[in-house]
């Protein structure tokens, strides 16, 4: 079940990925709306992170493409800003939270050119939304797992960007941190942002999100929430595991064939 | 010692550019070395630095004379494509990257070996000094030669400065980078260049065999002496300078003395020492942590038991004997002598005819630790639900690292309760 975006932001055109040659998502094609708070939902191994890291342009595309305001990404990367996994970094690195936030201005300071006063101030700024203030020049090794999550989401507000995606922004947080970061992006999307969230929590998406992208390999479904989040869906997205599908995906694998011919 | 004053009095100019030349060398290394360490790429400079070999070897059977810049040219080619190669091998096969390096590392190794062989025994009067490059010989750095190694290492700093917060960023989240649209995949090659470049100009100083050494010891010494990258990077390179400096002088006063072994004793021995005494970090310091806890448990277990049997016959300020303290307790004899006379310096009991006794403050902190360990059980019980007779061994760790904070937090949601599960009051 597709539903299109009237006010698309983003927009996925047959878009498929594979690892190794293995694809890990089919023709993924929709479009999402501005102003959105986003739910990506589905099983482990769906796909989830794969979707947002090839938006973003991290892996490779098998075929299709993204398009971002209407553009190609290149033409737009200021306006997009992206919150990789906690757990895809070193904790142990020898910064503070304010360099760190600090990198979400690197964008607009350029090569070659240092953070000024004003970034400092911006960043400081962030970090008082997320509440962490008063760990300014702590060490990051020296969090606790939400505090890493503000830490991220800080240095993506510091971006100043008009798009989100957020890779599990919610794992492994304490509750407190949860309704901070829910808050914080509800405000981003009253202000006509869009923000675009990986999430594996059934009960609390039901809660969050206003429109909601069901992912298992393929896309199920993506639509406004009343619409798409049903038990027919849910069934679909995590009861109907589609075996043939993963059977030649495998099949791919082992053949070594690109996932659309090139002569 | 008469050596060390004609040395460091500088008056000789060969001494001022050796000892210069063997300090930018070294202090390059070690600034281009902070970024491979952070990256976890420790093992690609070993790579390069064997690869570099057969790359000079080249350069001087193609040219015939041992000019430093054709020797770098060649050792920088040779290495360049030893990365090259890893990094497709890891790409394209199955070979996972460790495995590809040491491939890599001893295939070029032996050609290098090889050719150097051949070089020495074709009777060439200028290949003489060209083995030094195995070990490194910091003495042979003198006129031009020092002009040529110093204009690299400089550029090799002023590059890492000028790129430092990019590099700063790729070493810590590059996807993150990539999503910026910082060129990535560009700054992995100036650093990869720079590995390259700073291999190439420091094996002059400690040879091919020990390079990886410079790269990587500076920066893992100096992080243990500080959480951030910037006075990192200058910490290394200046224990890398100063390894350097003694390397020179060692050649100095002992020609017939490898510098290069020389200097990676030096920095290898900075490196020991920050692991062992490090503020925080080192093993000494955190052996002293350890011991101020185990003291601090046997004074709060002590206090602990002095009120338990103040408690019983309701006398909190009687004096008791070493003997009624084990009837309580079990301790040591002689870690009880000793946490008795520690507790007595610092004011919490006095000994009297009658044995040993609390001051006031004394008994506040035994009663503290028993509020404490009877709040823990209380918890545990009320709100984990474990039986009251499981409670006890959990309570008797967690009662000496409980804050003040968490005390009035327990206290708030407990409701300032007055007995423990087992029926104990609970003294406030």
């Amino acid at each position: 079940m597709r539903i299109e975006a009237k006010d698309p932001v983003v927009e996925f055109h047959d878009l498929t990925v594979s690892y190794h040659k293995k694809p890990v998502l089919w023709n993924i094609d929709m479009t999402l709306p501005k102003g959105a708070l986003i739910g990506i939902i589905g099983p482990n191994g769906a796909g989830k992170s794969t979707l947002i890291k090839s938006a973003m342009g991290l892996l490779p595309l098998g075929s299709g493409h993204v398009r971002m305001f209407d553009q190609e990404l290149d033409a737009v990367r200021d306006k997009v800003s992206y919150v990789p996994q906690r757990e895809s970094v070193d904790w142990d690195f020898p910064t503070s939270v304010l360099d760190v936030v600090l990198m979400g201005r690197y964008a607009k300071l350029g090569l070659l050119k240092r953070p000024r006063k004003a970034d400092k101030e911006m960043a400081m700024s962030c970090l008082k939304k997320v509440g962490m203030e008063a760990f300014i020049g702590r060490q990051i090794s020296q969090l606790s797992g939400g505090q890493q999550q503000r830490v991220f989401l800080a240095r993506a507000l510091a971006q100043e960007a008009e798009l989100y995606f957020m890779d599990e922004p919610f794992a492994g947080v304490d509750a407190a941190t949860e309704s901070a970061i829910l808050s914080i992006m509800q405000e981003m999307t009253a202000e006509g942002k869009t923000v675009i969230v990986v999430h594996h929590d059934l009960q609390s998406a039901a809660e969050y999100f206003d429109w909601i992208v069901l992912l298992n390999m393929r896309l199920v479904a993506s639509g406004p929430i009343e619409e798409v989040f049903n038990n027919k869906m849910l069934q679909e997205t995590y009861g109907g595991k589609l075996t043939v599908l993963a059977e030649v995906g495998e099949l791919v694998r082992k053949r070594q064939i690109p996932s659309r011919e090139k002569y | 010692m008469e050596t060390f004053f004609e040395f460091f009095s500088f008056s000789d100019a060969s001494i001022v550019s050796v000892t210069v030349g063997a300090i930018l060398l070294t202090a390059s290394s070690a600034v281009v070395g902070t970024f491979t360490f952070l990256k976890k790429k420790a093992l690609v400079g070993d790579a390069v630095a064997h690869a570099v070999l057969p790359g000079i070897c080249l350069a001087f059977i193609l040219s015939g004379n041992k000019n430093p810049l054709i020797l770098i040219i060649g050792a920088f080619i040779t290495g360049w494509l030893s990365l090259i190669i890893i990094d497709g091998i890891t790409k394209k096969s199955k070979i996972k990257e460790d495995s590809a390096i040491a491939l890599i590392l001893s295939v070029f190794f032996g050609i290098g070996i090889l050719m150097l062989t051949y070089i020495q025994h074709s009777g060439n009067a200028a290949q003489t000094g060209l083995d030094s490059f195995l070990f490194g010989k910091a003495a042979a750095l003198v006129g031009n030669d020092v002009i040529t190694f110093g204009v690299v290492a400089v550029t090799l700093m002023l590059t890492v400065s000028l790129f430092f917060k990019e590099l700063k960023l790729i070493s810590f989240d590059s996807n993150f980078a990539k999503a910026l649209g910082i060129p990535v995949k560009g700054i992995d090659l100036l650093l990869t260049t720079l590995t390259v470049l700073a291999v190439v100009t420091g094996i002059q100083a400690v040879g091919v065999i020990l390079m990886a050494a410079m790269l990587i010891t500076p920066a893992a010494a100096a992080r243990f002496w500080t959480n951030d990258v910037k006075k990192m990077t200058i910490l290394a390179a200046f224990l890398g300078a100063i390894a350097g400096l003694v390397g020179a002088y060692v050649s100095y006063a002992a020609p017939a003395m490898p510098t290069g072994p020389w200097i990676v004793l030096i920095i290898s021995g900075i490196a020991l020492f920050s692991f062992f005494f490090a503020p925080q970090k080192g093993v000494v310091s955190r052996m002293y942590e350890q011991r101020k806890m185990q003291h601090l448990m046997m004074n709060e277990n002590l206090l602990k038991s002095l009120y338990h049997l103040g408690e019983k016959d309701d006398n909190l300020f009687k004096g008791r004997k070493m003997a009624e303290i084990l009837s309580k307790r079990y301790f040591p004899k002689k870690k009880l002598k000793e946490t008795l006379t520690r507790l007595k310096r610092q004011g919490f009991l006095i000994s009297t005819q009658a044995g040993w006794s609390f001051t006031e403050i004394g008994k506040q902190k035994g009663q503290r630790v028993v509020k404490l360990h009877r709040l823990w059980e209380l918890y545990l019980t009320k709100y984990m639900h474990i039986a009251s007779d499981h409670v006890h061994e959990d309570a008797e760790t967690i009662e000496h690292i409980i804050t003040p904070e968490v005390e009035a937090e327990l206290e708030r949601i407990l409701e300032f309760p007055t007995e423990d599960p087992h029926d104990e009051k609970i003294p406030y």
